[in-house]
């Protein structure tokens, strides 16, 4: 009887020494508990974009090919060891605190050469060697000198970014082209594209170096193309949610408003916001829920309620800090009324308003409508003949590549393994 | 022998490594590029590199001498956020391969927190206070760590926010004093007023009926205890989940009292 406390209480005391702080689901690691602040704050936000955003291109070679790009600029670098580099599902190329850096799959998108991917990669690992996010964390609030010091570490990341090409040996003017491709907006943060173009063109003028067309295409082969349809996509009379295999009917009536995979209905007195969000971001955002009403379905655990007031006092540094992220995850307002169905790969999220609460239902998609909502892919193609892209005519409605390009016979070509829409996509 | 053989397996293993997760590069890569416009060397002297990373980051970029001096400032301004109160920095150029850049720093005492006093004699926890100012994961506004003047001013609003929540609701917490000493420590003092501290006046509940008394007792709530958020949000939690019927909470502060009614408006069945 003795030995069975015993055992209780040991099991109990050995159970408390080695429970570790949770954030999303996940053990928090080392940093978060030795006070390195970057460290700590450069895993919430990967974990943040895996595990409550969905922001995360999860494509295992793409991820490894750029990896090993971003090690091999990361030796001619003032880094310690190479920064983590994960793939963006949406717009937005970045560096964070913590040594990460995300490349968006639509700027993947946008480059010809691996040089040019190494030069997006540099620039970022040149904000990583200079302490800009650092910087920025107990900076003063933004204000002109603010968008001067922005501006000024913008440069330096460009200019730094070809000494970083140099010593990899890639061709250092791929960073001009790289730019080109990327840029496609103004604003306060960054000088003007025109000259940060001529900047790095005046750098790079009369050095050679590695280019790798044929090697960035090989590591692109079987990535997505454009919108990832997949958390959301209309087909026909249903909004298609692929990834987590269920489809919501919408009525002839329905003002609908899709906004990428936000999608909006107005039903008669009512609109409903349905998106869909991590399992584990899903589970906390249930926990946190008024009234709460679950039914289980035969599509997963629906969880109705209204939406409380955060009344979570931990006061310790890690809680505050995990306050202080939480609040810029995707969620619904407080008070709002949702409901929540639960699926293996997330969970879908739908903020009810209007003057009464509409009638939803939700089916399993049929394979249709999956096989509809499925994003297109690359394929690489070998070019049948010489000759311009648009001579030689090949991937009609499918070309991902720029048609004035010069080919030999052989030379790989980016497609897509569909006919693309009026999109546009990528082609340069 | 065996030693040999073991430094040749480490370096077989290193080789095998490199050749698991690199690919062979195309070219050499190019050690080091000369341009008369371009910046050398930054040579840090006084200090380790990585503390002014916005200035070694410069190596290789275009020579901008006002851009420079920005950085110069930003790097500066680090040092001080660093907790390098009296850091100076001086940039020499040498010319070098490129132009070197010479980056002198005294860097001086790292001041750290020794204390901090709140000056009030309120009954408001004191552990708490300094929970709620500490930051960066313990590292900044805390005993012992760095003295970060914005944020522990931001914190404050957060903490005149709680003493409201305990009651007082007068509460008045002015910006903090800083005393720098010569031997490295800082002493910040938070001057409070606190105020009076309210209680709780007439607790009643309507809309519920007959079930109005059970709502009254499952909130806890009693005539002249001092009034408390937490508890009041604790004790509609208890009522709500005693009696299965949703309840709201209005409080009213009272004109002529330094008491808070609190009126449980309870659902109809």
């Amino acid at each position: 009887m003795t030995g069975g406390l015993l055992f209780v209480g040991l099991t109990a005391a050995l159970g408390v020494a080695c429970s570790h702080p949770q954030y999303l689901g996940a053990e928090m690691p080392a940093p978060c508990r030795n006070r390195d602040l970057d460290g700590c704050l450069g895993w919430m936000v990967e974990r943040d974009l895996v595990a409550a955003e969905l922001g995360v291109y999860d494509q295992p070679n793409l991820r490894a090919y750029v990896q090993g790009i971003a090690n091999r600029l990361a030796t001619g670098s003032l880094l310690a060891s190479p920064p983590r580099v994960l793939i963006g599902d949406r717009d937005g190329t970045y560096a964070t605190v913590g040594e990460r850096i995300v490349v968006a799959r639509p700027t993947l998108e946008r480059l010809a050469t691996e040089a040019e991917l190494a030069g997006v990669i540099a620039h970022e690992m040149a904000h990583l060697e200079g302490q800009h996010t650092v910087a920025s964390l107990f900076g003063p609030a933004p204000d002109d000198e603010w968008h001067e010091t922005r501006r000024d570490a913008e440069a330096i990341a460009d200019e730094r970014a070809i000494v970083l090409l140099e010593r990899a040996g890639y061709a250092p003017v791929a960073m001009a082209r790289a730019l080109r491709s990327v840029l496609v907006v103004e604003d306060d943060e960054h000088p003007r594209r025109d000259e940060r173009i001529a900047r790095v063109e005046a750098m790079a003028v009369g050095r050679g170096g590695f280019e790798g067309r044929a090697e960035l295409f090989a590591g692109l082969d079987g990535m997505i193309v454009g919108r990832d349809r997949r958390l959301g996509h209309r087909v026909g009379d249903a909004w298609v949610i692929a990834a987590l295999g269920i489809a919501l009917p919408l009525e002839p009536d329905d003002v609908v408003r899709a906004d990428e995979d936000i999608l909006i209905v107005r039903r008669d007195q009512a609109t409903f916001t349905a998106y869909v969000i991590g399992a584990p971001w899903a589970r906390e955002l249930i926990a946190e829920l008024d009234k709460r009403d679950v039914v289980t379905s035969v599509h997963g655990r629906v969880t109705a309620g209204t939406v409380a007031r955060q009344a979570s006092h931990d006061d310790t540094p890690l809680g505050k800090l995990q306050r202080a992220i939480r609040a810029t995850l995707p969620q619904p307002v407080t008070g709002s009324h949702v409901a929540i169905l639960e699926r293996s790969h997330g969970a879908l999220v739908l903020e009810l308003g209007g003057h009464r609460v509409p009638e939803l239902a939700v089916r399993a998609a049929t394979p249709a409508e999956i096989a509809a909502a499925l994003p297109a892919r690359v394929v690489i193609e070998p070019a049948p003949r010489a000759g311009t892209l648009a001579a030689v005519g090949m991937c009609q409605g499918r070309l991902l590549d720029n048609p004035d390009r010069r080919v030999a016979i052989g030379d790989p070509v980016r497609c897509a393994d569909r006919t693309l829409g009026t999109r546009g996509s990528v082609v340069r | 022998m065996r030693r040999l053989r073991y430094v040749l397996g480490l370096a077989l293993g290193f080789r095998l490594l490199i050749g698991c997760n690199h690919r062979a590069l195309p070219r050499a890569p190019i050690a080091k590029t000369c341009a008369a416009n371009r910046v050398g060397e930054v040579i840090v002297v006084g200090a380790p590199r990585s503390s002014v990373a916005p200035l070694t980051v410069l190596e290789g970029t275009l020579d901008d001498r006002a851009r420079t001096e920005r950085i110069a400032q930003i790097a500066l301004e680090r040092l001080r956020a660093l907790g390098y109160l009296n850091a100076e920095i001086a940039i020499s150029r040498e010319a070098s391969c490129g132009t070197d850049l010479v980056a002198e720093i005294a860097l001086g005492p790292k001041f750290r927190i020794a204390r901090i006093d709140f000056e009030t004699d309120d009954a408001f926890p004191p552990a708490t206070r300094l929970a709620l100012i500490e930051d960066a994961l313990g590292t900044v506004n805390t005993i012992g760590g760095l003295y970060v003047e914005d944020r522990l001013r931001r914190a404050l609003r957060e903490l005149r926010k709680r003493y409201a929540d305990a009651g007082w609701l007068d509460a008045k917490i002015s910006a903090p004093i800083a005393t720098y000493d010569d031997d490295g420590t800082v002493r910040v003092t938070v001057p409070i007023r606190s105020g009076p501290r309210f209680r709780i006046g007439n607790v009643r509940a309507v809309g519920g009926g007959r079930a109005n008394r059970d709502v009254i007792a499952a909130l806890g709530l009693t005539e002249g205890d001092y009034y408390d958020k937490t508890l009041v949000r604790a004790g509609i939690e208890r009522a709500r989940k005693q009696l299965d019927r949703w309840i709201q909470i209005r409080v009213e502060v009272a004109e002529d009292r330094t008491e808070i009614d609190v009126e449980a408006i309870v659902e109809a069945r």
